[in-house]
């Protein structure tokens, strides 16, 4: 912020003798230079929330919510017991099952998770969703996905967005911008680096909970067992490290950190109860 | 091979859903490792398999499989097996369990087949269009934590305190060095 201040004062100077057309010119260029600073900044929880909020409603325009009161309330449930046992447990934690063959899963900022129907039908157990829906919730936590979103959209868009009047016409417009900027971030995927966090996080987040840990690479297990080229596996084969690149990284830490967590319980009647296999 | 015989779907099905896995799940050994009589370190060994011997899955417990291989039946460790691209040609049971579900899942929607892999395509994601009556639904579904609280203890699942693991000094370098050798 100093150097902002300094460069204001500096341009304050030149302009000061100005014509009127300069004084517009000035002010102008005061508020680019504060958006671009302030597009360093960090992003605060309730325009996090703002966000997320509109990204997830993008992804429910593209597919609706699975049409089941009951296992939507289940994963949530999971979900939210999960989320309680992180540094961010109070945040509007909301999770969904997404009416989709595509094998994917997606959490936006502020703390709106999804799986789709094809992911959960490749599941057994109860701890195998947990394992994924914390792999989720460690994107959050970390806020992978608007550090992604910050990085990427563009300076002058997010100085709009954390600029001071978020409620007028000029700063709505780019939080729609941003928003449809953050629903296709979910086509080009994180970093590797963030996934491979997020996996390392999730195994943990999964046995504070109480689940037997290696859910989460029991489903990496299976999903190696799918051919990338496949329509249905494609977009998250494209968006995230190979399902082997990740098992090896979970081998160099769940051995060692969580076995003596692997006897908690899997769950996995009553996952399939949810489900409606019997 | 489209035209798998009903029967043998059936009886995956029947089989996955009694153990919580699909039935004939063929995994292969991703080094040398030895197959123990009881799902612990120091169980006695029953066998010793070489790397990329393929085994079946039975059951999975913890941090191990039970898996029976051309030689005899065991416990390995669960992340000593990979299942190779190849090996998913035989998960026929997949189908079996997958078709069960749908008809559990999606009876009370109906638009199981509408949808199809409708929706998350890249090409659909850039496209999308939000839908606040969806996200009022998904709202309506969330969960408080002391509900979340109550769940756990329906099933005594207990909480632990258990730090996060700090990435390893050089995170990817062993996955790069295991992608490299594979081509």
């Amino acid at each position: 912020m100093k150097t902002v201040k300094l460069i204001l004062w500096s341009l304050s100077l030149i302009l000061c003798a100005g014509s009127a057309q300069a004084q517009f010119n000035f002010n102008k260029l005061i508020d680019t230079v504060k958006k671009v600073s302030e597009a360093t900044t960090e992003i605060d929880e309730p325009r996090e929330i703002e966000i997320g909020e509109g990204v997830a409603s993008n992804l429910l325009g593209a597919a609706p919510l699975v049409a089941n009161a009951n296992l939507q309330k289940y994963v949530n449930l999971i979900g939210r017991w999960l989320a309680s046992q992180t540094e961010r447990p109070d945040l509007p934690w909301n999770f969904g099952v997404l009416d989709s063959a595509n094998v994917n899963a997606f959490a936006t900022p502020g703390g709106s998770v999804f799986i789709t129907r094809g992911l959960l039908q490749k599941m057994h157990s109860e701890a195998e969703l947990a394992g994924v829906l914390a792999h989720e919730i460690s994107h959050v936590l970390r806020k992978h996905h608007l550090k992604a979103i910050q990085k990427n959209a563009g300076a002058g868009l997010m100085g709009d967005m954390v600029g001071e009047a978020t409620k007028n016409n000029s700063n709505r417009e780019s939080l729609g911008k941003i928003v449809n900027f953050g629903t296709e971030m979910y086509a080009r995927g994180l970093d590797k680096s963030d996934e491979f966090e997020a996996d390392r996080m999730g195994v943990v987040i999964a046995a504070r909970a109480g689940y037997d840990p290696y859910g989460l690479p029991a489903v990496l297990q299976t999903l190696q067992g799918a051919k990338p080229q496949d329509s249905d596996v494609a977009l998250m084969f494209k968006t995230h490290p190979s399902p082997s690149d990740r098992l090896d990284i979970l081998e160099t830490l769940l051995p060692a950190k969580l076995d003596s967590y692997a006897s908690q319980p899997q769950l996995t009647e009553r996952f399939l109860d949810t489900l409606g296999i019997k | 091979m489209r035209t798998f015989p009903l029967a043998l779907v059936f009886v995956a099905c029947a089989a996955s859903t009694a153990s919580g896995l699909r039935a004939a799940e063929v995994a292969y050994t991703v080094r040398a490792i030895e197959m123990k009589q009881e799902p612990l370190t120091d169980a006695a060994t029953l066998a010793s398999l070489s790397e990329k011997s393929p085994v079946e899955i039975l059951q999975r417990q913890g941090g191990w499989a039970r898996i029976k291989s051309a030689s005899a039946s065991g416990w390995v460790r669960l992340l000593s097996l990979r299942f190779s691209p190849a090996s998913g040609e035989g998960q026929k049971g997949d189908s079996g369990i997958k078709s069960l579900f749908n008809v559990a899942l999606t009876g009370s929607s109906g638009t199981v087949v509408a949808t199809g892999v409708r929706g998350l395509s890249e090409e659909d994601l850039k496209n999308a269009q939000p839908n606040p009556q969806e996200l009022k639904k998904m709202r309506s579904y969330a969960a408080n934590k002391s509900e979340a609280l109550e769940f756990s203890r329906k099933v005594k699942l207990a909480p632990q305190s258990i730090d996060f693991v700090p990435a390893p000094t050089a995170p990817t370098a062993r996955a790069q060095t295991s992608a490299g050798s594979g081509s």
